[in-house]
């Protein structure tokens, strides 16, 4: 067992031990959590390429902006949520795993920067001929989808990582 | 040769024996592959939703899926790429595992759907392309794409769990 009482406390209790009894939950939550991750990723790169003007540069961005935004926010929910269950049902693999902790810090760092820069389009009540035109976003862009990859091996990597 | 004797010749190339071997590789594959099913199953789902007539971030069907359709297949193609690499590295474990080709049972039907969608509704997608909601055929192949990739996804996940 871990040397973190909380970590012995939670993985005592019914509500985890039930995760790890019921055999489907674990693989089941993973297959939810990838779907969400799928959903993030995609809205996050859609709208991260049309800001590095390499996608439907024929629409406002703050068209493609709105249309993906409120698909990232649901989907970190839905992540959360499966996060929790998968950390509740295996703290000892988990909660005391530097990868982890390394994660929900760039999850952190990578949706506030998405929030940042889409904040402004979000906003914004301009119609569709009148588009606020940011170029200097485009290093942010590329820098937003570069962490989400990268929060994406360090997904991967908790399993390995002890 | 037969399938079995096939499989072994597989696993002990270089190839396999590296990935085998490395403290590494596995879990970089494994990271390339989930963020191509991201990309995949994100891109997928946009095209879906919109034949199930849900609007995406542009109105034709047509120029939406023809604008993602290039990211939806470089993805597809690192998919298979990190996937094939890590089936040589375990080839004859496997090709038992019955998660493994139930996946890609599913892969051929979602294949069959996409071709059927193909040569039927969207021949005539000139005359739906602006349409909410889109004709019966085109919704019956976005709620088939949606519910075969997630099964794809789920099936994958559950490999590690048989």
């Amino acid at each position: 067992m871990s040397s973190l009482p909380i970590v012995d406390w939670l993985y005592a209790t019914p509500v985890s031990s039930a995760i790890r009894d019921l055999l489907w939950v674990v693989p089941s939550v993973q297959s939810l959590h990838i779907i969400a991750i799928a959903v993030i990723f995609a809205s996050a790169v859609l709208s991260d390429l049309r800001l590095a003007g390499l996608f439907a540069r024929d629409l406002p961005t703050a068209q493609v902006i709105r249309r993906y935004y409120p698909w990232m926010r649901g989907a970190l929910l839905v992540l959360l949520a499966s996060g929790l269950v998968m950390a509740i049902g295996e703290p000892d693999r988990v909660l005391v795993n530097s990868v982890f902790w390394l994660k929900m810090a760039l999850v952190v760092v990578a949706f506030m920067l998405a929030w940042q820069v889409r904040r402004p389009f979000l906003r914004s009540r301009q119609g569709p001929g009148n588009d606020i035109e940011r170029p200097g976003l485009a290093p942010l862009a590329w820098l937003s989808m570069g962490l989400w990859c990268v929060v994406i091996f360090c997904g991967r990597w908790i399993a390995y990582a002890i | 040769m037969d399938l079995q004797a096939l499989l072994q010749s597989l696993e002990s190339t270089a190839l396999a024996t590296t990935i085998r071997e490395s403290a590494n590789a596995f879990p970089a594959l494994e990271s390339v592959h989930v963020i191509g099913i991201a990309l995949v199953f994100g891109t997928i789902t946009v095209v879906d939703l919109r034949l199930l007539g849900l609007a995406a971030h542009r109105r034709s069907a047509q120029r939406l899926i023809a604008e993602l359709l290039p990211f939806t297949w470089v993805a597809f193609v690192a998919c298979v790429l990190t996937g094939s690499l890590m089936f040589i590295a375990n080839a004859s474990t496997y090709a038992q595992n019955p998660m493994f080709l139930g996946k890609l049972a599913l892969l051929a039907l979602a294949g069959l759907n996409m071709a059927v969608f193909h040569l039927g509704a969207f021949r005539r997608i000139s005359e739906w392309d602006t349409t909410l909601p889109p004709p019966r055929p085109a919704r019956l192949a976005g709620f088939g794409s949606m519910a075969l990739w997630a099964g794809v996804i789920f099936l994958g996940r559950w490999i590690a769990f048989v």
